[in-house]
Protein backbone atom coordinates (compact mmCIF):
# COMPACT_ATOMS: atom_id res chain seq x y z
CA UNK A 1 0.00 0.00 0.00
CA UNK A 2 1.33 3.50 -0.99
CA UNK A 3 0.78 6.32 1.86
CA UNK A 4 -0.67 9.68 0.54
CA UNK A 5 2.25 12.05 0.91
CA UNK A 6 0.50 14.30 3.79
CA UNK A 7 0.31 11.12 5.96
CA UNK A 8 0.11 11.42 9.54
CA UNK A 9 0.66 7.76 10.37
CA UNK A 10 1.64 4.56 8.29
CA UNK A 11 1.19 1.59 10.06
CA UNK A 12 3.10 -1.14 7.64
CA UNK A 13 2.69 -4.59 8.50
CA UNK A 14 1.76 -4.97 11.81
CA UNK A 15 1.92 -8.22 12.90
CA UNK A 16 1.98 -9.23 17.18
CA UNK A 17 2.19 -12.42 18.75
CA UNK A 18 0.92 -13.74 22.21
CA UNK A 19 2.98 -16.80 22.24
CA UNK A 20 1.32 -19.04 19.73
CA UNK A 21 -1.64 -16.93 19.28
CA UNK A 22 -1.46 -14.55 16.67
CA UNK A 23 -3.57 -11.17 17.47
CA UNK A 24 -2.47 -9.46 14.57
CA UNK A 25 -1.44 -10.09 11.11
CA UNK A 26 0.01 -7.80 8.86
CA UNK A 27 -1.98 -4.59 9.58
CA UNK A 28 -0.86 -1.71 7.25
CA UNK A 29 -2.35 1.79 6.60
CA UNK A 30 -1.99 5.15 6.37
CA UNK A 31 -4.07 8.04 7.63
CA UNK A 32 -4.09 12.01 6.91
CA UNK A 33 -5.10 14.92 9.41
CA UNK A 34 -8.24 15.85 9.21
CA UNK A 35 -9.51 11.78 8.63
CA UNK A 36 -11.88 10.20 11.58
CA UNK A 37 -11.15 6.59 11.44
CA UNK A 38 -13.18 4.14 12.38
CA UNK A 39 -11.35 0.51 13.55
CA UNK A 40 -14.21 -2.19 13.59
CA UNK A 41 -14.23 -5.53 14.39
CA UNK A 42 -16.07 -7.94 16.42
CA UNK A 43 -14.52 -8.49 20.78
CA UNK A 44 -11.02 -10.29 20.40
CA UNK A 45 -10.45 -9.00 16.42
CA UNK A 46 -6.92 -6.97 17.84
CA UNK A 47 -8.05 -3.76 17.74
CA UNK A 48 -6.50 -3.05 21.43
CA UNK A 49 -3.85 -4.74 20.29
CA UNK A 50 -3.73 -2.51 17.11
CA UNK A 51 -4.60 0.75 19.09
CA UNK A 52 -1.55 -0.38 21.54
CA UNK A 53 1.00 -1.08 19.08
CA UNK A 54 0.44 2.80 17.00
CA UNK A 55 0.64 4.37 20.86
CA UNK A 56 3.93 2.43 21.29
CA UNK A 57 2.27 0.94 24.66
CA UNK A 58 3.29 -2.48 22.51
CA UNK A 59 6.16 -3.52 20.42
CA UNK A 60 5.24 -5.24 17.33
CA UNK A 61 6.24 -8.67 16.20
CA UNK A 62 6.90 -7.43 12.96
CA UNK A 63 6.14 -4.04 11.16
CA UNK A 64 6.49 -0.39 11.44
CA UNK A 65 4.76 2.46 13.03
CA UNK A 66 6.15 5.97 11.36
CA UNK A 67 4.18 9.11 13.42
CA UNK A 68 4.88 12.15 11.28
CA UNK A 69 7.58 10.43 9.75
CA UNK A 70 8.98 9.54 12.80
CA UNK A 71 9.68 5.69 13.84
CA UNK A 72 8.13 4.57 16.83
CA UNK A 73 10.50 1.71 17.46
CA UNK A 74 13.45 4.13 16.07
CA UNK A 75 12.89 7.82 17.76
CA UNK A 76 9.58 6.75 20.67
CA UNK A 77 10.05 10.13 21.66
CA UNK A 78 9.72 12.26 18.68
CA UNK A 79 6.50 9.84 17.54
CA UNK A 80 4.88 9.96 20.98
CA UNK A 81 5.04 13.63 21.23
CA UNK A 82 2.42 13.83 18.69
CA UNK A 83 -0.06 11.67 19.61
CA UNK A 84 -2.87 11.58 22.65
CA UNK A 85 -4.51 7.89 23.37
CA UNK A 86 -7.18 6.70 25.47
CA UNK A 87 -7.20 3.17 26.60
CA UNK A 88 -9.99 1.10 27.08
CA UNK A 89 -9.87 1.69 30.69
CA UNK A 90 -8.58 5.30 31.66
CA UNK A 91 -5.46 5.57 33.30
CA UNK A 92 -5.96 7.33 36.13
CA UNK A 93 -4.27 8.18 39.50
CA UNK A 94 -7.59 7.74 42.16
CA UNK A 95 -5.79 9.25 44.74
CA UNK A 96 -5.06 12.35 42.80
CA UNK A 97 -7.65 15.49 41.99
CA UNK A 98 -8.71 16.21 38.27
CA UNK A 99 -6.53 19.46 37.43
CA UNK A 100 -3.65 18.08 39.65
CA UNK A 101 -3.85 14.97 37.69
CA UNK A 102 -3.42 16.87 34.39
CA UNK A 103 -0.55 18.97 35.48
CA UNK A 104 0.77 15.42 35.82
CA UNK A 105 -0.13 14.29 32.31
CA UNK A 106 0.84 17.76 31.09
CA UNK A 107 4.66 17.24 32.89
CA UNK A 108 4.66 13.94 31.35
CA UNK A 109 3.82 15.19 27.62
CA UNK A 110 7.30 17.74 28.33
CA UNK A 111 4.65 20.61 27.82
CA UNK A 112 7.32 23.77 29.19
CA UNK A 113 6.19 24.63 32.72
CA UNK A 114 4.91 28.13 31.78
CA UNK A 115 2.35 26.68 29.19
CA UNK A 116 1.52 24.13 31.72
CA UNK A 117 -1.84 25.97 33.60
CA UNK A 118 -2.93 27.26 29.81
CA UNK A 119 -3.42 23.39 28.82
CA UNK A 120 -4.92 21.80 32.00
CA UNK A 121 -7.39 25.26 31.46
CA UNK A 122 -7.95 24.19 28.12
CA UNK A 123 -8.00 20.32 28.19
CA UNK A 124 -10.62 20.65 31.04
CA UNK A 125 -12.89 22.95 29.05
CA UNK A 126 -12.91 21.00 26.26
CA UNK A 127 -13.56 17.63 27.95
CA UNK A 128 -16.13 19.71 30.15
CA UNK A 129 -14.63 19.27 33.75
CA UNK A 130 -14.25 22.78 34.78
CA UNK A 131 -16.83 22.25 37.61
CA UNK A 132 -15.15 18.89 38.87
CA UNK A 133 -11.44 19.94 38.72
CA UNK A 134 -11.37 19.92 42.55
CA UNK A 135 -13.03 16.14 43.08
CA UNK A 136 -10.94 13.47 43.76
CA UNK A 137 -11.08 11.01 40.50
CA UNK A 138 -11.69 7.72 42.35
CA UNK A 139 -15.30 9.78 43.45
CA UNK A 140 -15.74 10.62 40.07
CA UNK A 141 -18.77 8.91 37.60
CA UNK A 142 -18.28 6.83 34.90
CA UNK A 143 -18.55 9.10 32.32
CA UNK A 144 -16.50 11.52 33.99
CA UNK A 145 -13.60 9.14 34.74
CA UNK A 146 -13.77 8.90 30.40
CA UNK A 147 -13.92 12.81 29.90
CA UNK A 148 -10.88 13.08 32.57
CA UNK A 149 -8.80 10.16 30.71
CA UNK A 150 -10.07 12.05 27.29
CA UNK A 151 -8.36 15.43 28.88
CA UNK A 152 -5.27 13.54 29.73
CA UNK A 153 -4.67 12.39 26.28
CA UNK A 154 -5.44 15.90 24.41
CA UNK A 155 -3.69 17.64 27.34
CA UNK A 156 -0.55 18.32 24.67
CA UNK A 157 -3.02 19.44 21.64
CA UNK A 158 -1.65 16.32 19.56
CA UNK A 159 -1.76 15.85 15.77
CA UNK A 160 -2.56 12.09 16.39
CA UNK A 161 -5.69 10.93 18.47
CA UNK A 162 -6.29 7.42 19.68
CA UNK A 163 -9.37 6.23 21.68
CA UNK A 164 -10.29 2.63 22.26
CA UNK A 165 -13.73 2.52 23.19
CA UNK A 166 -14.31 5.59 24.27
CA UNK A 167 -18.23 5.47 24.67
CA UNK A 168 -17.83 2.83 26.17
CA UNK A 169 -20.20 2.27 29.32
CA UNK A 170 -21.53 6.02 28.93
CA UNK A 171 -25.23 6.68 28.78
CA UNK A 172 -26.84 8.26 26.01
CA UNK A 173 -26.25 11.70 26.55
CA UNK A 174 -22.37 11.06 27.43
CA UNK A 175 -22.45 9.11 24.01
CA UNK A 176 -23.48 12.31 22.24
CA UNK A 177 -20.88 14.56 24.00
CA UNK A 178 -18.33 12.93 23.24
CA UNK A 179 -19.29 12.27 19.56
CA UNK A 180 -19.61 15.75 19.79
CA UNK A 181 -15.76 15.88 20.77
CA UNK A 182 -14.51 13.42 18.47
CA UNK A 183 -16.27 15.55 15.66
CA UNK A 184 -14.47 18.52 16.64
CA UNK A 185 -11.44 16.65 16.98
CA UNK A 186 -11.44 15.75 13.33
CA UNK A 187 -11.74 19.30 12.23
CA UNK A 188 -8.22 19.83 13.15
CA UNK A 189 -6.21 16.22 13.99
CA UNK A 190 -6.57 13.01 12.67
CA UNK A 191 -8.84 10.46 14.76
CA UNK A 192 -9.05 6.24 15.38
CA UNK A 193 -11.90 5.41 17.37
CA UNK A 194 -12.21 1.72 18.19
CA UNK A 195 -15.65 0.26 18.95
CA UNK A 196 -17.37 -3.13 18.61
CA UNK A 197 -20.31 -0.82 18.17
CA UNK A 198 -21.55 -0.15 14.79
CA UNK A 199 -23.58 2.75 15.19
CA UNK A 200 -20.86 4.06 17.45
CA UNK A 201 -18.83 4.03 13.96
CA UNK A 202 -21.34 5.00 11.87
CA UNK A 203 -21.74 7.97 13.85
CA UNK A 204 -17.95 9.29 14.60
CA UNK A 205 -15.88 8.08 11.27
CA UNK A 206 -15.60 9.01 7.64
CA UNK A 207 -13.38 5.96 6.58
CA UNK A 208 -13.41 2.55 8.39
CA UNK A 209 -11.45 -0.40 8.96
CA UNK A 210 -12.68 -3.63 9.80
CA UNK A 211 -10.39 -6.11 11.75
CA UNK A 212 -11.08 -9.83 12.29
CA UNK A 213 -9.21 -12.83 13.80
CA UNK A 214 -5.68 -10.14 13.64
CA UNK A 215 -6.45 -9.56 9.75
CA UNK A 216 -7.57 -6.28 8.10
CA UNK A 217 -10.62 -7.43 5.90
CA UNK A 218 -11.57 -4.07 4.51
CA UNK A 219 -10.31 -0.24 4.73
CA UNK A 220 -12.61 1.94 2.60
CA UNK A 221 -14.61 5.33 3.34
CA UNK A 222 -18.33 5.19 5.08
CA UNK A 223 -21.59 6.52 2.78
CA UNK A 224 -24.30 7.35 3.19
CA UNK A 225 -26.90 4.28 2.90
CA UNK A 226 -28.08 3.28 -0.68
CA UNK A 227 -30.91 0.85 0.63
CA UNK A 228 -34.00 2.58 1.87
CA UNK A 229 -37.24 1.82 2.92
CA UNK A 230 -40.38 4.24 1.78
CA UNK A 231 -43.42 4.00 3.66
CA UNK A 232 -46.32 5.86 1.54
CA UNK A 233 -49.81 6.88 2.49
CA UNK A 234 -51.06 7.10 -1.16
CA UNK A 235 -49.02 4.32 -2.57
CA UNK A 236 -48.63 4.70 -6.35
CA UNK A 237 -48.01 1.71 -9.28
CA UNK A 238 -44.71 0.30 -8.77
CA UNK A 239 -43.76 1.32 -12.25
CA UNK A 240 -44.14 5.07 -11.35
CA UNK A 241 -41.71 4.86 -8.19
CA UNK A 242 -38.87 3.35 -10.82
CA UNK A 243 -39.40 6.39 -13.08
CA UNK A 244 -38.03 8.62 -10.62
CA UNK A 245 -34.51 9.21 -11.64
CA UNK A 246 -33.33 9.09 -7.89
CA UNK A 247 -34.53 5.49 -7.91
CA UNK A 248 -32.36 2.71 -9.23
CA UNK A 249 -34.36 -0.20 -7.90
CA UNK A 250 -37.69 -1.07 -6.33
CA UNK A 251 -39.57 -3.60 -4.88
CA UNK A 252 -42.98 -3.81 -3.07
CA UNK A 253 -41.86 -5.49 0.20
CA UNK A 254 -44.82 -7.20 1.45
CA UNK A 255 -47.54 -6.81 -1.19
CA UNK A 256 -49.70 -8.99 0.86
CA UNK A 257 -49.58 -7.52 4.23
CA UNK A 258 -49.10 -4.13 4.01
CA UNK A 259 -49.68 -1.75 0.90
CA UNK A 260 -47.40 1.41 0.69
CA UNK A 261 -43.98 -0.46 1.87
CA UNK A 262 -41.02 -0.38 -0.67
CA UNK A 263 -37.12 -1.51 -0.62
CA UNK A 264 -35.21 1.68 -2.73
CA UNK A 265 -32.21 1.48 -4.38
CA UNK A 266 -30.95 4.52 -4.48
CA UNK A 267 -29.45 5.64 -8.14
CA UNK A 268 -25.64 6.14 -8.25
CA UNK A 269 -24.75 10.21 -7.53
CA UNK A 270 -28.74 10.29 -6.41
CA UNK A 271 -29.46 11.16 -2.73
CA UNK A 272 -32.77 10.22 0.09
CA UNK A 273 -33.96 13.72 -0.08
CA UNK A 274 -34.02 13.45 -3.87
CA UNK A 275 -36.77 10.71 -3.06
CA UNK A 276 -38.57 12.53 -0.59
CA UNK A 277 -39.09 15.59 -2.59
CA UNK A 278 -40.24 13.64 -5.04
CA UNK A 279 -42.67 11.65 -2.93
CA UNK A 280 -43.87 14.82 -1.51
CA UNK A 281 -44.24 16.72 -4.51
CA UNK A 282 -46.56 13.77 -6.31
CA UNK A 283 -48.54 13.57 -3.10
CA UNK A 284 -48.07 10.29 -2.12
CA UNK A 285 -48.01 10.88 1.54
CA UNK A 286 -44.54 10.25 2.58
CA UNK A 287 -44.53 8.44 6.08
CA UNK A 288 -41.22 6.76 6.28
CA UNK A 289 -38.05 7.12 4.71
CA UNK A 290 -35.14 5.41 6.28
CA UNK A 291 -31.84 3.37 5.59
CA UNK A 292 -32.93 -0.63 5.24
CA UNK A 293 -29.46 -1.40 6.34
CA UNK A 294 -26.77 0.72 7.07
CA UNK A 295 -23.26 1.01 4.89
CA UNK A 296 -21.80 0.09 8.07
CA UNK A 297 -23.45 -3.00 8.93
CA UNK A 298 -23.13 -3.62 5.65
CA UNK A 299 -19.55 -3.21 4.91
CA UNK A 300 -19.24 -4.91 8.48
CA UNK A 301 -20.84 -8.26 7.63
CA UNK A 302 -19.37 -8.51 4.43
CA UNK A 303 -16.01 -8.29 5.49
CA UNK A 304 -16.78 -10.80 8.25
CA UNK A 305 -18.60 -13.17 6.01
CA UNK A 306 -21.92 -13.09 7.73
CA UNK A 307 -24.03 -11.82 4.92
CA UNK A 308 -23.85 -10.42 1.75
CA UNK A 309 -24.29 -7.09 0.96
CA UNK A 310 -27.80 -5.69 0.55
CA UNK B 1 10.29 13.95 33.93
CA UNK B 2 11.67 11.59 36.77
CA UNK B 3 11.01 14.01 39.60
CA UNK B 4 7.48 14.21 38.19
CA UNK B 5 6.86 10.55 38.29
CA UNK B 6 8.41 10.30 41.89
CA UNK B 7 6.67 13.22 43.14
CA UNK B 8 4.02 11.30 41.99
CA UNK B 9 4.58 8.59 43.94
CA UNK B 10 5.32 9.83 46.81
CA UNK B 11 2.44 11.57 47.27
CA UNK B 12 0.25 9.30 46.02
CA UNK B 13 2.16 6.44 49.11
CA UNK B 14 1.24 9.94 51.54
CA UNK B 15 -2.68 10.65 50.11
CA UNK B 16 -3.17 7.13 50.58
CA UNK B 17 -2.71 4.96 54.45
CA UNK B 18 0.52 3.50 52.80
CA UNK B 19 3.05 5.76 53.54
CA UNK B 20 1.59 6.78 57.07
CA UNK B 21 1.06 2.89 58.51
CA UNK B 22 4.61 2.31 57.34
CA UNK B 23 5.72 5.05 59.20
CA UNK B 24 3.74 4.71 62.28
CA UNK B 25 4.24 0.96 61.89
CA UNK B 26 8.24 1.55 62.03
CA UNK B 27 8.51 4.56 64.84
CA UNK B 28 6.21 1.97 67.30
CA UNK B 29 9.26 -0.56 66.65
CA UNK B 30 11.60 1.77 67.00
CA UNK B 31 10.69 3.18 70.42
CA UNK B 32 10.13 -0.08 72.23
CA UNK B 33 13.88 -1.10 70.73
CA UNK B 34 14.77 2.81 72.16
CA UNK B 35 13.60 1.58 75.14
CA UNK B 36 14.67 -1.64 75.50
CA UNK B 37 18.62 -0.05 75.13
CA UNK B 38 17.93 2.34 77.17
CA UNK B 39 16.88 0.12 80.04
CA UNK B 40 20.68 -1.79 79.86
CA UNK B 41 22.36 1.71 80.59
CA UNK B 42 19.81 2.66 83.59
CA UNK B 43 21.12 1.70 86.56
CA UNK B 44 24.22 2.57 89.03
CA UNK B 45 27.08 3.09 86.69
CA UNK B 46 25.89 4.34 83.37
CA UNK B 47 28.96 6.53 82.93
CA UNK B 48 31.06 4.15 82.93
CA UNK B 49 29.21 2.21 79.50
CA UNK B 50 28.43 5.41 77.63
CA UNK B 51 30.96 4.49 75.01
CA UNK B 52 28.54 1.68 74.46
CA UNK B 53 25.67 3.76 74.23
CA UNK B 54 26.41 5.38 70.58
CA UNK B 55 27.10 1.47 68.99
CA UNK B 56 23.99 0.10 70.85
CA UNK B 57 22.27 2.26 69.39
CA UNK B 58 23.12 2.27 65.94
CA UNK B 59 22.90 -1.61 65.98
CA UNK B 60 19.84 -2.23 67.66
CA UNK B 61 17.85 1.24 66.13
CA UNK B 62 19.32 1.02 62.97
CA UNK B 63 19.40 -2.92 62.50
CA UNK B 64 15.60 -2.95 63.26
CA UNK B 65 14.88 -0.44 60.90
CA UNK B 66 16.86 -2.15 57.75
CA UNK B 67 14.56 -5.44 58.99
CA UNK B 68 11.58 -3.03 58.54
CA UNK B 69 12.70 -1.95 55.50
CA UNK B 70 13.54 -5.81 54.36
CA UNK B 71 10.02 -6.25 54.86
CA UNK B 72 8.09 -2.90 53.08
CA UNK B 73 10.49 -2.02 50.31
CA UNK B 74 9.72 -5.05 48.29
CA UNK B 75 5.73 -4.07 49.17
CA UNK B 76 6.02 -0.60 48.52
CA UNK B 77 8.25 -1.40 45.14
CA UNK B 78 5.30 -3.81 44.03
CA UNK B 79 2.75 -0.92 44.72
CA UNK B 80 4.75 1.47 42.77
CA UNK B 81 5.91 -0.49 39.43
CA UNK B 82 2.81 -3.70 39.79
CA UNK B 83 0.32 -1.44 40.68
CA UNK B 84 0.79 0.47 37.44
CA UNK B 85 0.08 -2.79 35.54
CA UNK B 86 -2.46 -4.04 37.48
CA UNK B 87 -4.62 -0.51 37.80
CA UNK B 88 -4.46 0.12 34.18
CA UNK B 89 -2.26 3.62 34.71
CA UNK B 90 0.63 2.20 32.78
CA UNK B 91 -0.88 2.95 28.93
CA UNK B 92 -0.38 6.72 30.44
CA UNK B 93 3.40 6.94 31.31
CA UNK B 94 3.97 3.51 28.03
CA UNK B 95 2.57 6.43 25.59
CA UNK B 96 4.36 9.55 26.59
CA UNK B 97 7.80 10.91 25.28
CA UNK B 98 9.42 9.38 28.05
CA UNK B 99 11.95 6.93 28.06
CA UNK B 100 11.86 3.52 30.07
CA UNK B 101 14.87 4.18 32.24
CA UNK B 102 13.49 7.68 33.25
CA UNK B 103 10.30 5.96 33.80
CA UNK B 104 12.17 3.20 35.81
CA UNK B 105 14.03 6.03 37.53
CA UNK B 106 11.47 8.08 38.32
CA UNK B 107 9.72 4.95 40.04
CA UNK B 108 12.99 4.45 42.05
CA UNK B 109 13.76 8.22 42.88
CA UNK B 110 9.74 7.90 44.38
CA UNK B 111 10.69 4.81 46.26
CA UNK B 112 14.04 6.90 47.60
CA UNK B 113 11.95 9.44 48.68
CA UNK B 114 9.76 7.25 50.72
CA UNK B 115 12.66 5.23 52.23
CA UNK B 116 13.89 9.03 53.53
CA UNK B 117 11.64 9.38 56.17
CA UNK B 118 12.11 5.81 57.56
CA UNK B 119 15.82 6.52 57.87
CA UNK B 120 15.07 10.01 59.67
CA UNK B 121 13.14 8.05 62.72
CA UNK B 122 16.26 6.31 64.09
CA UNK B 123 18.17 9.53 63.63
CA UNK B 124 15.33 11.39 65.52
CA UNK B 125 15.51 8.86 68.25
CA UNK B 126 18.98 9.09 68.43
CA UNK B 127 19.52 12.49 68.61
CA UNK B 128 16.62 13.28 70.96
CA UNK B 129 18.69 11.72 73.57
CA UNK B 130 21.70 14.43 73.05
CA UNK B 131 20.96 16.51 75.91
CA UNK B 132 21.05 13.33 78.34
CA UNK B 133 23.84 11.05 77.00
CA UNK B 134 27.07 11.37 75.07
CA UNK B 135 25.10 10.76 71.89
CA UNK B 136 27.60 10.69 68.97
CA UNK B 137 26.43 12.63 65.47
CA UNK B 138 28.39 11.52 63.29
CA UNK B 139 28.11 7.74 64.08
CA UNK B 140 24.45 8.60 63.55
CA UNK B 141 24.84 10.24 60.24
CA UNK B 142 27.59 7.17 58.98
CA UNK B 143 24.28 4.75 60.18
CA UNK B 144 21.53 6.94 58.45
CA UNK B 145 23.60 6.54 54.95
CA UNK B 146 23.69 3.01 55.25
CA UNK B 147 20.44 2.15 56.51
CA UNK B 148 18.95 4.53 53.36
CA UNK B 149 21.79 2.91 50.77
CA UNK B 150 20.09 -0.43 52.23
CA UNK B 151 16.78 1.28 51.72
CA UNK B 152 17.72 1.93 47.93
CA UNK B 153 19.32 -1.63 47.65
CA UNK B 154 15.96 -2.91 48.82
CA UNK B 155 14.23 -0.56 46.06
CA UNK B 156 15.65 -1.76 43.35
CA UNK B 157 15.40 -5.54 44.06
CA UNK B 158 11.96 -4.36 44.65
CA UNK B 159 11.26 -3.25 41.30
CA UNK B 160 13.34 -6.25 39.50
CA UNK B 161 11.00 -8.69 41.32
CA UNK B 162 8.03 -6.13 40.19
CA UNK B 163 9.06 -6.34 36.45
CA UNK B 164 9.35 -9.47 36.60
CA UNK B 165 6.08 -10.50 37.90
CA UNK B 166 3.01 -7.96 37.16
CA UNK B 167 0.89 -9.18 39.94
CA UNK B 168 2.05 -6.98 43.17
CA UNK B 169 1.58 -9.68 46.06
CA UNK B 170 3.70 -12.38 43.79
CA UNK B 171 6.13 -9.64 43.24
CA UNK B 172 6.49 -8.74 46.60
CA UNK B 173 7.33 -12.44 47.30
CA UNK B 174 9.58 -12.34 44.69
CA UNK B 175 11.45 -9.25 46.41
CA UNK B 176 11.70 -11.48 49.69
CA UNK B 177 13.26 -14.31 48.37
CA UNK B 178 15.62 -12.40 46.37
CA UNK B 179 16.41 -10.17 49.70
CA UNK B 180 16.10 -13.35 52.03
CA UNK B 181 18.69 -14.99 49.71
CA UNK B 182 20.85 -11.74 50.32
CA UNK B 183 20.81 -11.73 53.51
CA UNK B 184 22.10 -15.25 54.28
CA UNK B 185 24.27 -16.10 51.27
CA UNK B 186 27.46 -15.53 54.06
CA UNK B 187 25.94 -17.35 56.25
CA UNK B 188 29.32 -19.80 56.37
CA UNK B 189 28.44 -21.98 58.86
CA UNK B 190 25.13 -23.38 56.82
CA UNK B 191 27.58 -24.33 54.45
CA UNK B 192 30.53 -25.94 56.17
CA UNK B 193 33.23 -23.18 54.37
CA UNK B 194 35.68 -21.31 56.58
CA UNK B 195 35.73 -18.53 53.78
CA UNK B 196 33.11 -17.89 51.21
CA UNK B 197 34.53 -14.82 49.49
CA UNK B 198 32.63 -13.43 46.82
CA UNK B 199 29.39 -14.67 48.53
CA UNK B 200 30.53 -13.01 51.42
CA UNK B 201 31.05 -10.01 49.78
CA UNK B 202 27.27 -10.38 48.02
CA UNK B 203 25.67 -10.00 51.95
CA UNK B 204 24.26 -6.81 52.11
CA UNK B 205 24.21 -6.93 55.77
CA UNK B 206 28.28 -7.39 56.12
CA UNK B 207 28.21 -4.04 54.35
CA UNK B 208 25.92 -2.51 56.50
CA UNK B 209 27.60 -3.39 59.64
CA UNK B 210 30.61 -1.06 58.45
CA UNK B 211 27.88 2.33 58.45
CA UNK B 212 26.54 0.69 61.68
CA UNK B 213 30.44 0.83 63.48
CA UNK B 214 30.78 4.50 61.98
CA UNK B 215 32.75 3.41 59.47
CA UNK B 216 31.72 5.06 55.55
CA UNK B 217 34.64 2.84 53.36
CA UNK B 218 34.60 3.20 49.47
CA UNK B 219 34.21 -0.32 49.03
CA UNK B 220 30.46 -0.47 50.65
CA UNK B 221 29.55 2.28 48.93
CA UNK B 222 30.40 0.93 45.65
CA UNK B 223 29.05 -2.27 46.97
CA UNK B 224 25.86 -0.33 47.21
CA UNK B 225 25.97 1.27 44.06
CA UNK B 226 27.17 -1.74 42.06
CA UNK B 227 24.26 -3.69 43.53
CA UNK B 228 21.36 -1.05 43.46
CA UNK B 229 22.69 -0.45 39.40
CA UNK B 230 22.78 -4.46 38.78
CA UNK B 231 18.97 -4.74 39.93
CA UNK B 232 18.17 -1.47 38.26
CA UNK B 233 19.54 -2.86 34.84
CA UNK B 234 17.63 -5.89 34.82
CA UNK B 235 14.35 -4.47 35.73
CA UNK B 236 15.17 -1.88 32.79
CA UNK B 237 15.71 -4.71 30.12
CA UNK B 238 12.87 -6.65 31.79
CA UNK B 239 10.10 -4.03 30.88
CA UNK B 240 11.52 -3.51 27.46
CA UNK B 241 10.99 -7.19 26.86
CA UNK B 242 7.43 -6.87 28.45
CA UNK B 243 6.54 -4.30 25.58
CA UNK B 244 7.26 -7.43 23.25
CA UNK B 245 5.14 -9.60 25.21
Amino acid sequence: MVAPMDALLEARGLTRRYGRKQALRGVGFALSAGEVLGLLGPNGAGKSTCLGILAGVLAPSAGQVLIGGADMARSPLRAKRRLGYLPEQPPLYPEMRVDEFLRHCARLRRIPPGAIARAVARSLRLCGLAEVRRRLLGKLSKGYRQRAGLAAALIHEPELVILDEPTDGLDPVQIREVRALIAELGERCAVIVSSHALAEVQASCRRVIVLHDGRMLHDGPLNAPRALRLRLARPPQTAALRRLAAVATVTEAAPDAETGLYSVTLADGATAEQIATAAVGAGWGLLELAPEQTDIERIFFQAIGMEMPA
Amino acid sequence: MIGSIALRDWMGAFRTPVGWVSLAATQAILGYVLLKVLDEFTGPEPALRSAGLNLELTHNLYGTAAVVLLLTMPILAARALGGELRDGTWPLLASAPLTLAELLLGKFLGLALLVLPVCLLPLGLGLMLSGAAPVDPGLLAAASLGLWLTGLLFAAVGLWAASLVGQPVAAAVAGYGVLLLLSVVNRTELLGAPQLGALDWLAWNQHLFWFLAGVVRISDLTYFALLTAAFLALALRRLDNLRLG
